[in-house]
């Protein structure tokens, strides 16, 4: 039996019969009959068409159930023996089909190694995500994919994506060796490294560092990672940036895997959303230095500069008292981290509640645009003095950002103005905005109004008075 | 092993020993992988004194437990980070990275402060410090690295130890 195979065949049909009689006059159950269909899948369809006649003389109604189940079997292997060539062709197909797939498409790599085949990728492409995991790299059709099922995932939970910059804008940092004799002081004012929540002003002694966070930031932090996914985006070192997220979230809940320092970005001294996994039409970036981020302005909101030290007060070119020196500080309440969370309650509340479009329609930059264009609604701005007189008055920065805010920008007195910004009080224009009781304000005032979303009491920026400061 | 002259003397064998174990030890050769433990010593040969230095270089021949994973080795590792790109996962050195292709495609990524994957019935979840039994697809062995792609999309593989319901 086990020596040729002819044997083996005709002894498995004998089988089959064998059984078939020996389970018909047994009435058996469900399992035996599933072992029965086994054995006659072997048989050729002659040999299981003679039990199937016995069969029929059988009028046992207990059968007549099983009977159906056995002329499926039947059928089907009547079928599979039709299209015995076929089926041989169709499993060729598939196997043509199964290893076309196995060509895969590289998606990324870690370690230079694709992370879907496990095999070594030659070149170097796509871009790295170092921050993740060093040796990540994704391919372009990858990222795209990601933030396509990243995008519906977050929407889903009502968020959005905020990049959030570490210097000037939730902290300022100093080095030891910088500090003025004024800042002295501060260096037995400093918090205990060992419970971080509570602290803001920290020494680091073993980065020759003191780092001071800007007031409000820890109720900003919660607030807003109810509302977005937070990344870190940074100008500084890996180290430095990771040490900064250590400080801000000590309980690890907001940043992880999400700190990017310059050592991941692709193009030098810019900041790009490239490495960022979240659709540009979802991203907003809170930054103090637009420069960084030309490709990406739709997605900004300028942050005012924080100065806590003397060291960066002097970087940017300030030549007054630092806040650490005059031993104040940005008001915890009012000040630009308060001011700026509102703009993105505002912005995150219009992109949910009230835009009609589908959720993955909609993008946030229009957003940003509507809200930043109610906050001088209604207002007509004559500028004096404030330009060079052979400069396109339209280009200068403060008329588009004036046009922005949503102002109109006149070159023309009437009476439809209602401020006149100049840097001084006697031109022509600023004589006249007095004598017609209509508003002279300072440049700082749009300045301020910009970093503020919100217009500001013209009165602090009455040109006389920013002209002793 | 090059050896410094003042450790010559009666003990200059132990000295040899120790050196090489504190060498050696936790290192990673591209050839043979992590060395875990170095279990004999098989011959000392004849030391070559070194030039201008005083140094001298003795062959070592020693026996070591090396760790190398290897294609299609099914490994129990523990999930160090997981994002919407997979999870990355550590079985002693080796760092091993399962994308999520290679994910089951049942489990979806939640994000959140414990980013995890589950199961749409929430029965299987994996996160940081679950242990999951892994496949490794492909291995790269550097001078100081072990990188590995791991796959659970196969039968038997998963989690095989969930810390948050221990």
């Amino acid at each position: 039996m086990v020596t040729d195979s002819p044997v083996h065949s005709s002894s498995s049909e004998d089988f089959a019969a064998f059984l078939d009689v020996e389970l018909d006059s047994k009435s058996s159950g469900s399992s035996s009959n599933a072992e029965k269909a086994g054995n006659e899948h072997h048989s050729d369809s002659v040999a299981s068409s003679s039990p199937d006649e016995e069969e029929a003389e059988d009028d046992d109604s207990e059968l007549e159930n099983k009977r159906v189940k056995r002329s499926k079997v039947e059928t089907a292997e009547i079928v599979e023996d039709d299209r015995g060539a076929t089926s041989i062709a169709s499993l060729e197909q598939n196997s043509k089909a199964s290893s076309s797939k196995e060509i895969c498409t590289h998606p990324g790599s870690f370690g230079t190694m694709c992370i879907v085949c496990g095999k070594m990728l030659d070149e170097e492409s796509g871009v790295t995500f170092g921050y993740i995991h060093k040796g990540l790299r994704l391919g372009n059709d990858e990222i795209v994919r990601l933030r396509n099922t990243d995008i519906k995932n977050l929407l889903c939970h009502k968020k959005l994506y905020l990049i959030l910059d570490l210097d000037h804008t939730l902290l300022n940092s100093t080095q030891l060796m910088h500090m003025t004799p004024d800042e002295e002081y501060l260096k037995s004012q400093t918090d205990s490294l060992q419970d971080v929540s509570k602290g803001s002003l920290f020494m680091l002694s073993f980065m020759h560092m003191m780092t001071k966070l800007r007031p409000f930031v820890r109720t900003f932090l919660k607030e807003a990672s109810q509302m977005f996914e937070m990344y870190i985006y940074t100008m500084g070192d890996r180290a430095y940036a990771l040490e900064m997220a250590k400080l801000l979230d000590p309980g690890r809940e907001y940043f992880n895997a999400k700190v990017i320092s310059r050592d991941d970005g692709t193009q030098r001294h810019q900041k790009g959303l490239d490495v960022v996994l979240g659709q540009e039409s979802a991203v907003l970036i809170l930054d103090d230095t637009e420069n960084a981020w030309m490709k990406h302005k739709d997605n900004l909101i300028l942050m005012e500069r924080y100065h806590f030290f003397a060291s960066s007060c002097h970087q940017f070119g300030f030549n007054c008292k630092s806040l650490s020196e005059l031993k104040s500080d940005e008001n915890e309440s009012e000040g630009a981290l308060a001011s700026i969370l509102k703009v993105l309650r505002k912005i995150h509340h219009i992109f949910f509640e009230e835009s009609e479009e589908n959720l993955e329609g909609r993008d946030v930059r229009q957003v940003l645009k509507t809200v930043r264009k109610d906050v001088l609604e209604g207002c007509k701005i004559v500028f004096s003095r404030v330009f060079p007189t052979q400069f396109p008055a339209d280009n200068h920065h403060l008329w588009r950002m004036a046009e922005q805010l949503g102002a109109t920008c006149s070159t023309e007195l009437d009476t439809s103005v209602t401020h006149v910004v100049s840097k001084d009080a006697g031109t022509e224009k600023s004589r006249w905005a007095l004598k017609h009781n209509k508003f002279l304000v300072h440049p700082g005032w749009i300045e301020a109004t910009n970093y503020f979303w919100q217009k500001q009491p013209e009165e602090s920026f009455s040109v006389n008075q920013t002209k002793n400061e | 092993m090059q050896l410094h002259p003042r450790f010559f003397g009666r003990n200059l064998r132990e000295n040899i020993v120790s050196k090489l174990m504190k060498d050696v030890e936790g290192t990673c050769s591209g050839r043979h992988g992590f060395v875990v433990a170095i279990t004999g010593i098989e011959n000392i040969g004849k030391g070559l004194i070194r030039d201008g230095t005083g140094f001298v270089t003795f062959p070592v021949k020693y026996q070591c437990v090396v760790f190398r994973p290897f294609k299609g080795e099914i490994l129990e590792a523990v999930v160090t980070m997981v994002n919407k790109m997979g999870f990355f996962a550590e079985a002693g050195p080796v760092q091993i990275f399962v994308s999520n292709h290679l994910i089951p495609d049942d489990m979806e990524f939640q994000s959140g402060d414990m980013p995890n994957y589950t199961t749409s019935d929430g029965s299987v979840k994996i996160q940081k410090d679950s242990e999951v039994r892994l496949k490794i697809i492909g291995t790269r062995v550097d001078a100081t690295e072990i990188f590995c792609i791991g796959t659970i999309k196969d039968d038997f593989l998963g989690v095989i130890n969930d810390p948050a319901n221990a």
